[in-house]
């Protein structure tokens, strides 16, 4: 053991104030922190009551501690956290300062125990307290935030209809309200593919120009139905976004949809015919008007054909009007069913139907119908009545008045019905 | 590492724990002018992130708590930590500056006065029980709700740690706190060390 | 004679049985890990002397003590206990214990009990 030959050289050079006090706390030692801090030299406190010079400490306290120290012979603490100081020292920083005094650490070690002498050394953790409590408010700020954000979240997680997945569809996440719309529970769809809600009922066209916009990192918008938990179905319009990478790389999707089933019910009821649920005349009249209004060369190039059920006056005064009716409708899925699914069929009136077969030669619109008479005669209605229809049948001529070409089918089913029924004439 | 504990190697833990707590709690007594019920320490080796769970079990989650800790450090080193009720800080607060309605200052400052005396005559009898030397730390104290006494973020998850604990309990005076000693990893190691010296030393 | 250590603590009752091997090598060592087993053992052996601890489960020191000295008030009771706060000393020797002494007991303060506080 080296016995210290200086210790007051040690002492003062320390950046931390250090003193020596008995328990009536007279002052034995004060180093040069303490003097340089406080003001007060060495000669003016050495062998004076700390008391003379700090009237406001709670002595009670310290004399505790002093007791504490010297009977464990262990070092007792003052909380560092705690707004009491041990002596007050004025900090002098000007800029960004929260404190006006000094925040201590304060640790009274046993000195000599026989004398009852401790040492009391003060630390200066301003600083750390400093950063603490500019840490402290940044992170209520920040709390404050999250609870706005984590509110906001709340709110369109319950009234949005939202849905992110990853780049094969997969669904990653998806809003409380979508999930409801669709009759699912969240966790029943976390993963699954997206394919899910696939109705059927769309083109598959459509869907690959969803996914070949959003590959090309476009948005995609549109209209899609989709099938429902309990085997319903639901129109929305949907926004698809692809979310990038820093490096312009597709991560995932995520689509935004808006419930549009009521509107498209309103809109087909207000197109379809009621009784057949073939499109209506009214709809049949606004696409002829507009594809002649237009004379896109993909849509003129058309057939129209009418078609006249032979003898339904007798059959409703036969069979009664309910069996007329059923013959209306089983002639007209027999004609959805036997013509292409891009050709127009509607109710025209009556018993008679109006068909637009788009790009087919009027060759081949006469096979096309001549199957279609075929079936008609084969239909059975209630499985046991038979019927026939006639048709009349002409091309559309570019730029001719929409009202020439109906002339001319009319005609034609005219001769249709003349020359003895069940049969396709052509103009 | 092997972390595991034998019976007689628990026994005589707890059984350390007991003089040291017992010591810690003369002292107390003494300060506080006051006679405490001694409670039998627990043992508990878990893994870190079972520390919180541990430790909620034995409060209520709606109180607000003081807690102090502090840390020790040399052969057998971790940390002591001292959970006290806010009421109970309050009547030691009261009880020990003898003031009728004390600060928060007032409170924390007894609160770290108590923790104070109850880790370092812990510590320092329960290192001599087991002939080593420690060093303390400055203890700082918190005043929290009952899920911020431990930040999980805070803890090591694969830490595995030995959890020493007991009641402290001044019943006439209503202040009861619980004392924490906490050791993890390699100090468990030196601890099993230490302990099995002095189980060769008493069975011989 | 019979000897009986009660404690919750093996290590502690070794430690108690070590200086007592070297003081009373003849005696007959009963031991008891809670206070309830204490008394039972009171009961069929009727020990010369009973070295107690205070704080047990099951049925903790105070309570065996009393249970004792109900059954003999001449029994003799020395409390070793982890507490040594004062008044836990004045409630055992007010309970009738003839001492109590700190943990862990050391060979020359056994010596010491067996010199000053028992009758043997």
């Amino acid at each position: 053991m080296i016995l210290l030959k200086c210790p007051d050289v040690l002492l003062d050079s320390l950046e931390n104030g250090h003193m020596v006090i008995d328990d009536k706390f007279i002052v034995s030692y004060w180093n040069r922190w303490l003097a340089i801090n406080t003001q007060i030299t060495k000669e003016e406190i050495v062998g004076k009551s700390l008391e003379e010079f700090y009237p406001d400490l709670n002595y009670k306290v310290l004399h505790r501690k002093i007791r504490t120290a010297l009977t464990l012979s262990t070092p007792t603490f003052y909380d560092a956290n705690s707004s009491t100081k041990f002596i007050s020292i004025n900090r002098n920083k000007v800029t960004t300062s929260s404190l006006s005094l000094m925040q201590q650490q304060v640790t009274i070690s046993p000195y000599l125990p026989h004398e009852n002498k401790v040492m009391v050394s003060i630390y200066d953790i301003s600083e750390l307290y400093e950063t603490k409590l500019s840490l402290r408010k940044e992170i209520s700020k920040v709390n404050k935030l999250n609870d706005i954000l984590e509110a906001d979240q709340e709110i369109i997680d319950k009234n949005i209809m939202m849905m992110k997945t990853s780049l094969n569809a997969d669904i990653i996440d998806i809003s409380t309200f979508f999930c409801e719309f669709l009759g699912y529970k969240k966790e029943e769809l976390i993963g699954k593919n997206v394919s899910i809600f696939k109705s059927g009922d769309l083109p598959d066209t459509t869907y690959k120009e969803l996914w070949d916009t959003i590959k090309s990192k476009k948005a995609w918008s549109g209209e899609i139905k989709n099938k429902t938990a309990s085997g319903g179905t639901k129109w929305v319009q949907s926004r698809v976004t692809p979310i990038l990478d820093e490096n312009g790389e597709i991560i995932e999707f995520s689509a935004v949809y808006y419930d549009i089933t009521n509107a498209k019910l309103l809109a087909e009821l207000y197109i379809t015919d009621p009784l057949t649920k073939l499109y209506n005349r009214a709809h049949f009249d606004d696409t002829i008007n507009s594809i002649t209004k237009h004379q896109r060369k993909a849509d003129i190039n058309f057939v129209l054909a009418i078609t006249d059920i032979d003898h339904f006056k007798s059959i409703n005064d036969t069979y009664g009007h309910q069996v007329g009716d059923d013959a209306l409708i089983a002639i007209a899925n027999t004609l959805k069913n036997s013509l292409r699914e891009n050709d127009l069929i509607a109710r025209w009136g009556g018993e008679e139907f109006v068909i637009m077969l788009k790009n087919v030669s009027l060759d081949e619109a006469k096979m096309i119908i001549e199957k279609v008479r075929a079936s008609v005669e084969e239909t059975k209605i209630n499985n046991s009545i038979s019927v026939t229809a006639s048709f009349g049948l002409t091309k559309y001529i570019i730029g001719e008045d929409t009202h020439k070409t109906f002339k001319r089918v009319d005609d034609a089913l005219y001769e249709a019905k003349k020359s003895g029924r069940n049969r396709v004439v052509v103009k | 590492m092997n972390i595991e504990f034998n019976e007689d190697q628990i026994d005589a833990l707890k059984e350390f724990m007991n003089v040291s707590i017992g010591a810690a709690t003369a002292n107390l007594a003494e300060l506080l002018d006051a006679f405490a019920t001694m409670h039998i320490p627990e043992i508990d080796i878990c893994n870190s992130h079972e520390l919180m769970s541990r430790v909620k079990s034995t409060i209520d989650s709606d109180s607000m708590y003081y807690v102090t800790k502090q840390l020790f450090t040399g052969k057998f080193g971790g940390e002591c930590m001292f959970i006290m009720s806010h009421n109970s800080a309050e009547n030691l607060g009261k009880h020990l500056y003898n003031i009728r309605t004390p600060s928060e200052d007032d409170i924390s400052d007894a609160v770290i006065e108590l923790t104070n005396i109850l880790s370092s005559t812990i510590i320092s009898k329960l290192t001599q029980e087991l002939d080593a030397q420690v060093q303390f730390f400055a203890p700082s104290s918190q005043f929290v709700d009952a899920d911020s006494i431990i930040n999980s973020d805070d803890l090591n998850h694969y830490s595995k740690i030995i959890i020493i604990s007991t009641i402290l309990e001044f019943e006439d005076q209503k202040i009861n706190g619980s004392v924490y000693i906490l050791t993890k990893d390699e100090a468990i190691e030196s601890l099993k060390m230490l302990i099995n010296k002095k189980i060769e030393e008493i069975y011989g | 004679m019979k000897i009986l250590i009660v404690d919750d603590s093996k290590l502690a009752r070794t430690v108690v049985i070590n200086s007592l091997r070297e003081i009373e090598p003849g005696a007959e060592l009963f031991q008891a890990s809670n206070g309830a087993e204490a008394v039972d053992i009171f009961k069929s052996e009727r020990p010369r002397v009973v070295f107690l601890d205070l704080t047990m489960p099951v049925m903790d020191g105070y309570e065996a003590l009393k249970q004792i000295m109900a059954l003999d008030k001449n029994a003799q009771v020395i409390v070793i206990s982890a507490d040594i706060q004062s008044e836990a000393k004045l409630r055992v020797l007010q309970a009738g214990a003839r001492n109590m002494y700190p943990k862990p007991i050391s060979k020359e303060k056994m010596l010491q009990i067996f010199q000053q506080d028992l009758l043997i």
